[in-house]
């Protein structure tokens, strides 16, 4: 690839970005609508918020919950992923189960786990944990299956035990695909963690979005959604990053993760 | 598979869900759980049951579909056409490119507020979010199945003199139908998904605006049955889809 693409690579994504902050100016100007401001209104609200002390420690208790919740859920998916994928028991076992929970809204849960857990952080956590386990359970479970059966049998000839096996082969072999469930879910934290956010309704990120909404501070409401957007673009851009570095080797399918569920 | 080993797996398939509905009822009977947080499960499925043949029940459930069938509807016609297109195109492709790996990690729920104040609280706001959030999946599958349909095929239909927009239609969609269909569904569990979040944050109708109706008075049974619901039409639709696809992927070799 030559250098002039490379960097063409680079920049469309910044132009996009430009270009439909444009498009929102101008549209906001065609309508004229109160309750509709302007991309540099908006834009001009956000240092407001990122400068409020309490806003910013509300924003850092989300990404925190979110932390959190995603890297248990990753620690305990990919495990079961790998297993469903090379045992035919388990997947048949665990299949059908998360099939029932997969069309749940994990947000939708939030009103019950609030009623046992309270509104606290360890039922935020607990939603987003949920939400993000079963794209990367899926993803780790598709990559599992797929690994090729003739290096299984080198490593077993090798004296290698089941659980080494897993471990040494199906791991690293499962990995971009693993990486992928993990990409998906990382968003979908995001997104898990917006909506807990706003149907516990006490702090957070989505609080401060829907609390603008309620009182009519459209300038903070698209604020907020910039600041939102700008956390989902550049978690998702940094994963990738992480991502290219571990499986260098792996040439990636397709430099967009398919399931955004 | 032979027929016994499938019958085997559907059983041991069942036992985790049962095993949950044995604790479930385990934690109630043992009084581990007061019954006003958690119901007994044979009062929520016989709620449910209730529930499902009382009209307006039925009204709320219509009202949900209604939203998630248009917005999936919108998101598949939009993803299929944009995708096909920007699989052909290359000028079309540099510019949907960036644009979609800017959008598809978005959080669209974010979005919903502006949707709101834009197009006002009733069906729109909710197709439009989910429309948005059931599109990328199916365009990106869609761009995807279209951008690796095997060359030969492509060049056969010139050969035989094929016009370029019915090369489109009649080679590479079909070719990238099973890769459409994957998205399609991944897009569905999404619209389930989005349709019943959009209820829950501004609603008068709808499973979600049951859900949250329920969680405001604390009847613990009625916020299960809305939430059973979903999950049950997830699997309709899910096992509808999946008829769909045996039908049209009939003669692939492995559908």
């Amino acid at each position: 690839m030559t250098s002039s693409a490379a960097i063409g690579r680079r920049v469309a994504p910044l132009l996009a970005c430009i270009g439909l902050l444009a498009a929102w100016q101008v549209a906001a100007l065609a309508l004229k609508n109160d309750s509709f401001p302007t991309a540099l209104e908006a834009m001009r609200a956000v240092p407001a918020i990122l400068g409020d002390k309490e806003a910013l420690i509300n924003i850092l208790a989300s990404l925190r919950r979110m932390a959190i919740g995603f890297a248990a859920a990753v620690a305990v998916s990919i495990p079961l992923g790998l297993l469903m994928g090379r045992s035919r028991t388990v997947a048949a076992f665990f299949n059908p189960l998360l099939m029932v929970i997969y069309p749940v809204p994990k947000a939708a849960l939030m009103p019950i786990i609030m009623l046992w857990l309270g509104v606290g952080d360890i039922a935020k956590t607990l939603v987003i944990f949920l939400g993000v386990s079963l794209p990367v359970i899926y993803h780790s479970f598709e990559g599992a299956k797929a690994v090729e059966e003739k290096m299984l049998w080198s490593g077993a000839a090798m004296g290698l035990s089941a659980a080494q096996c897993l471990v040494r082969i199906v791991l690293p072999a499962a990995l971009p695909e693993i990486l992928t469930g993990c990409r998906t879910g990382l968003v979908l934290a995001l997104i898990t963690m917006i909506t807990s956010e706003m149907i516990a309704r006490q702090s957070g990120a989505g609080n401060i979005l829907f609390n603008a909404l309620d009182m009519g501070q459209y300038d903070t409401v698209f604020a907020m959604i910039i600041i939102v957007g700008a956390m989902g673009i550049g978690l998702d851009a940094a994963f990738e990053k992480v991502r290219a570095r571990l499986v260098r080797w792996s040439e990636p399918q397709f430099d967009m993760p398919l399931s955004f569920s | 598979m032979t027929s016994r080993a499938l019958s085997t797996d559907v059983l041991l398939g069942l036992l985790p869900i049962a095993l949950l509905i044995a604790l479930w009822q385990g934690l109630v009977s043992f009084e581990l759980a007061p019954v006003a947080l958690l119901p007994p499960p044979g009062l929520v499925f016989s709620r449910l049951l209730q529930q499902l043949v009382t009209f307006s029940f039925q009204q709320e459930i219509i009202a949900t579909l209604f939203r998630l069938f248009t917005g999936f509807l919108i998101a598949v016609a939009l993803g299929v056409g944009v995708g096909m297109v920007a699989a052909a195109s290359p000028a079309i492709n540099a510019t949907v490119r960036p644009l979609v790996r800017v959008l598809a990690p978005l959080p669209k729920v974010a979005l919903y507020p502006a949707l709101l104040l834009l197009l006002g609280f009733g069906h729109e706001s909710k197709i439009a979010l989910v429309a948005a959030d059931a599109l990328f999946p199916i365009l990106l599958s869609t761009y995807y199945g279209a951008s690796t349909v095997e060359q030969k095929l492509i060049w056969s239909a010139m050969a035989a003199g094929t016009p370029r927009r019915e090369i489109l239609l009649k080679v590479v969609l079909p070719a990238a139908m099973p890769s459409i269909l994957t998205g399609c569904r991944i897009g569905l569990v999404i619209s389930c998904i989005v349709v019943f979040l959009a209820e829950m944050i501004t609603s008068t109708d709808g499973l979600g605006h049951v859900l949250i109706t329920a969680a405001r008075t604390f009847q613990a049974v009625d916020m299960f049955v809305p939430l059973i619901t979903i999950s049950l039409l997830g699997l309709i639709l899910n096992a509808l889809l999946q008829a769909a696809r045996s039908y049209l992927l009939r003669g692939f070799p492995e559908a």
